[in-house]
């Protein structure tokens, strides 16, 4: 009984400490040098789905929660209710996909008294996905009356390229760009019990674009 | 016998082998944002016909999942609130009321054009797409069609975080409210609907119909067409 116990003490230990690896590159163009940042608000928005873009809603939810908390959080407003409360200027086919689409946005009835009213003074958009690009090896598994198990070897390569691009509505004005390529490789070795070292390619992308993005917004 | 029995046994295999499961949606009635838009000073009747009340479409891959989305009154709920934002008045009418019996400057009569969507299987993408085309017909105060328009919305929703139903639901939402935007900021540039607070346009009665009208210079009514635009630019300059 002890032996069992420790046995899948041992397991666990080796799945919660191993993992896949990552690799990571992020790097940051700064355009334009801004005002200090006082705590206004900031949103986070995928690039339109009319210009071909696929950034998973879950990945902008993963930036916007990781903005707003922790040391340096932002002030960070919802997606959604900045879209409602700018309805029709910032829906997927009306939204500026420019700084002069920016500009001309800003003209418009009601626009810059709802953008004041909410705070904003930065929105961020984000371009990219994640896709695995290559998976390999086999693995095999079988049940029967006295038990099962599995055996084998497989292997997936996810790689998460996103960018970010800063507008300051302050100025109308692109700031910047901050791109982050990951790149995670997991492996599933297999000798009865399948052990899963998943690289979390995807988490982690999210974690250093927001920490970049708020070094980015801070040290405007 | 035995060849009988075979012959049975695979009709009914095909049988289950092309039928999937058919999944059904329901799309609760859409809720639009009030817009940045300055009214049209218009009374507008909208006359809105019975499928606005309970369209249903139903998709069939075939030997694949099969698709009914019951939009119930969402549309007629659509093109009401909608319009409520547009224009300073609104009446809206069924499609058995008389407009003899109401005072307006324009009568807009929607309807659906076209509706399509296409499920993960077909797209080879884990998103729904949903295409929405609805032609208005526009007419002045006292039944002159002054012009037809097509508006094409898209809406798509990743099945990630939402699953297969809400996605679809989400994705037929969003279409909506593409049609919506499209129709708050091209409509009057369209149509020129607001032209008709001026009156009607200019008719000649036939003598042997006092009621009906045609239009004065025999022309047709302006058929446009709004289906994709390539950049936002083009609807805010």
């Amino acid at each position: 009984m002890k032996l069992r116990i420790s046995c899948i003490a041992i397991i666990v230990l080796t799945v919660a400490v191993t993992s896949g690896c990552v690799t990571s590159t992020i790097e940051n163009a700064r355009e334009e040098k801004t005002d200090t940042y006082k705590g206004e608000a900031v949103v986070v928005m995928a690039k339109s789905y009319h210009q071909g873009n696929e950034t998973e809603a879950d990945y902008i939810q993963c930036i916007e929660r990781t903005l707003g908390r922790g040391s340096g959080a932002l002030n960070v407003i919802p997606t959604q209710q900045f879209i409602d409360n700018l309805f029709p200027w910032f829906e997927p086919r009306t939204a500026p996909t420019n700084t002069k689409g920016l500009i001309n946005f800003m003209t418009k009835l009601g626009v810059p008294e709802a953008i004041e009213l909410m705070g904003v003074r930065y929105i961020v958009w984000l371009d990219g996905d994640t896709e695995r690009v290559t998976q390999g090896g086999s693995l095999s598994c079988v049940a029967g009356p006295g038990g099962g198990g599995c055996f084998g070897f497989a292997w997936w390569q996810d790689d998460a390229d996103y960018e970010a691009s800063i507008w300051d509505l302050n100025k109308s004005k692109s700031t910047g760009t901050i791109t982050a390529d990951y790149s995670g490789t997991s492996f599933m070795p297999a000798l009865v019990v399948p052990i899963p070292l998943i690289a979390r390619t995807k988490a982690k992308a999210c974690d250093g674009l927001a920490r970049q993005l708020k070094t980015f917004i801070i040290d405007s | 016998m035995i060849a009988k029995r075979y012959f049975k046994y695979s009709i009914i295999l095909i049988v289950a082998l092309t039928t999937g499961c058919v999944t059904n949606i329901a799309i609760k009635d859409p809720s639009i944002p009030k817009p940045h838009f300055e009214k049209l000073s218009l009374i507008v009747a909208l006359r809105l016909p019975n499928e606005f009340y309970n369209f249903v479409h139903k998709e069939n891959v075939l030997g694949q999942e099969s698709w009914t989305i019951d939009f119930g009154t969402s549309n007629a709920t659509f093109f009401t609130q909608l319009f409520e934002y547009m224009f300073d008045d609104l009446i809206v009418l069924r499609p058995d009321d008389d407009t003899l019996n109401y005072t307006f400057d324009a009568l807009i009569e929607p309807e659906i054009e076209g509706f399509e969507i296409s499920v993960p299987n077909q797209s080879k993408t884990n998103e729904f797409v949903v295409w929405i085309r609805y032609r208005m017909q526009v007419y002045d105060k006292i039944g002159n069609s002054t012009s037809t328009w097509s508006v094409s919305a898209y809406g798509k929703s990743q099945i990630k975080g939402l699953g297969r139903k809400k996605s679809l639901q989400r994705a037929a939402t969003l279409a909506m409210r593409d049609a919506a935007a499209l129709i708050l900021l091209q409509m009057d540039k369209a149509t020129k609907i607001g032209t008709l607070a001026d009156g009607p346009t200019t008719v000649n009665k036939t003598e042997s119909d006092g009621i009906s009208v045609k239009n004065l210079n025999n022309e047709k009514p302006m058929v446009l067409n709004t289906s994709t635009f390539g950049d936002a630019d083009e609807i805010t300059n």
